[in-house]
């Protein structure tokens, strides 16, 4: 459990930078996304999404503004900026290495 | 809600940031319980239960808000250059002997006064701080002349004195300590050491002060120098504890400085003193703040008792 955690941890702001690339969110609703696409293996502990959040805005990578919903009820939106995208192609990028590194490692050596 | 308004009235008490984040921040939250206690209700829970569940599915508002005060609480490197530089100017003036040179005072003097303005007028940041110790400074000082008035005029002098520099001292500290506890500390950290060179001179006699002053001169800008390294990597930490810390060591590690500088002249009883100064200036303003937290809520509930 704790070496999910610590994975989570570590892979927070690429899944973030990810969900919000596909379209602008809010908090709460960015952890339903999260939690519906993982089919619930990601389960982020809540308080701790809005620390994620304000720390890649503060980066520049994010923007957060606030928008009117239909209902009339206000939302915090979070837009991912141009310097975002390129830092989530470049994390992308070492991701998929690191886990075709980790499959090549994993599967059963032959010959 | 009682639990929603509880749970962001507590997140604010620990924020401790600019206005403006603060109540995004908090404004925040507030939607995301909404949504969360609505989702609640809907799966058969009472409003009262679903607030209170959406509240601690949060976490607690204390590490909740520290991690939000960790995002926010770093300055930049020029934030820290910036709040370095009152402290480098004064490391300057004795490391060059530009303390004799009236030019180069007056200087000081128009950057402390331009920058404080400026700061003061522009949210309070974090670097206004250092400099606006240096607007403290002086009021102190000339209250540690007075001692050396001859006869019983220190005494006429103190009365007199003493209640006008609180009335300079306290409200700017009450005023800071409002934002943010941490940064009357940082404000007041130059008070000691001051203190401990004025101490170290014989300012009863012009001649053998001035000749002091030139034999201390490089001590001092040394001490000034690591109060410049302190008030920079207070701006570039961002744990509060470890903020707190830096001040608290580095003070302490000047005060070593000045005791060695001037030959044991305060002696082991003085430094002593100084250091028990040094604590109650780093940590006092927390108890402050308490207390002015407490009285403020206070009047909040004489006010909303009288406007009912």
């Amino acid at each position: 459990m704790h070496y999910k955690r610590e994975l989570l941890k570590g892979s927070t702001d690429s899944l973030l930078l990810c969900l919000i690339n596909n379209q602008p969110m809010y908090g709460y609703n960015i952890i339903k996304e999260i939690e519906k696409r993982s089919n619930g293996y990601f389960q982020f502990k809540e308080g701790t999404l809005y620390p994620a959040l304000h720390r890649l805005e503060k980066a520049g990578l994010l923007q957060g503004r606030w928008q009117r919903l239909p209902s009339g009820q206000e939302r915090r939106y979070y837009y991912i900026t141009v310097k975002g995208q390129k830092a989530m192609v470049e994390r992308l990028a070492t991701w998929q290495d690191f886990s075709t590194a980790v499959a090549l490692i994993i599967q059963p050596a032959t010959g | 809600m009682p639990a929603k308004s509880s749970y962001t009235d507590s997140v604010k008490d620990y924020l401790r940031l600019e206005h403006t984040i603060e109540s995004d921040v908090v404004r925040e939250l507030n939607t995301h319980l909404e949504d969360k206690s609505h989702e609640l209700i809907e799966s058969g829970l009472s409003e009262e239960e679903a607030s209170i569940t959406a509240a601690s599915l949060l976490g607690p508002p204390r590490v909740v808000a520290r991690q939000m005060y960790e995002v926010y609480s770093q300055g930049s490197w020029r934030q820290a250059l910036f709040a370095a530089l009152p402290h480098l100017l004064i490391a300057a003036l004795f490391s060059l002997h530009f303390w004799k040179d009236t030019i180069w005072l007056f200087g000081i003097v128009i950057a402390v006064a331009c920058a404080v303005i400026y700061g003061w007028c522009h949210g309070k940041p974090a670097w206004l701080f250092p400099w606006l110790g240096y607007c403290l400074t002086p009021v102190i000082a000339i209250g540690i002349l007075l001692i050396y008035l001859p006869g019983n005029w220190t005494w006429f002098a103190a009365i007199a004195y003493i209640p006008l520099a609180l009335l300079v001292v306290v409200p700017i500290t009450k005023k800071t300590i409002r934002k943010d506890w941490i940064f009357a500390s940082l404000m007041l950290l130059p008070i000691p050491i001051v203190i401990g060179w004025m101490l170290a001179l014989e300012l009863d006699d012009t001649l053998i002060w001035y000749e002091q002053l030139q034999g201390f001169a490089s001590q001092i800008a040394l001490s000034f120098a690591v109060l410049a390294l302190t008030a920079a990597t207070f701006i570039r930490i961002r744990q509060r504890w470890a903020k707190v810390g830096i001040l608290l060591i580095l003070e302490i590690l000047i005060l070593v400085i000045v005791a060695l500088g001037n030959n044991s002249a305060i002696g082991f009883g003085g430094w002593l003193l100084l250091v028990l100064l040094s604590l109650m200036l780093v940590l006092g303003p927390a108890l402050l703040e308490r207390k002015i937290k407490a009285s403020d809520q206070k009047q909040l509930r004489l006010y909303n008792k009288s406007a009912r």
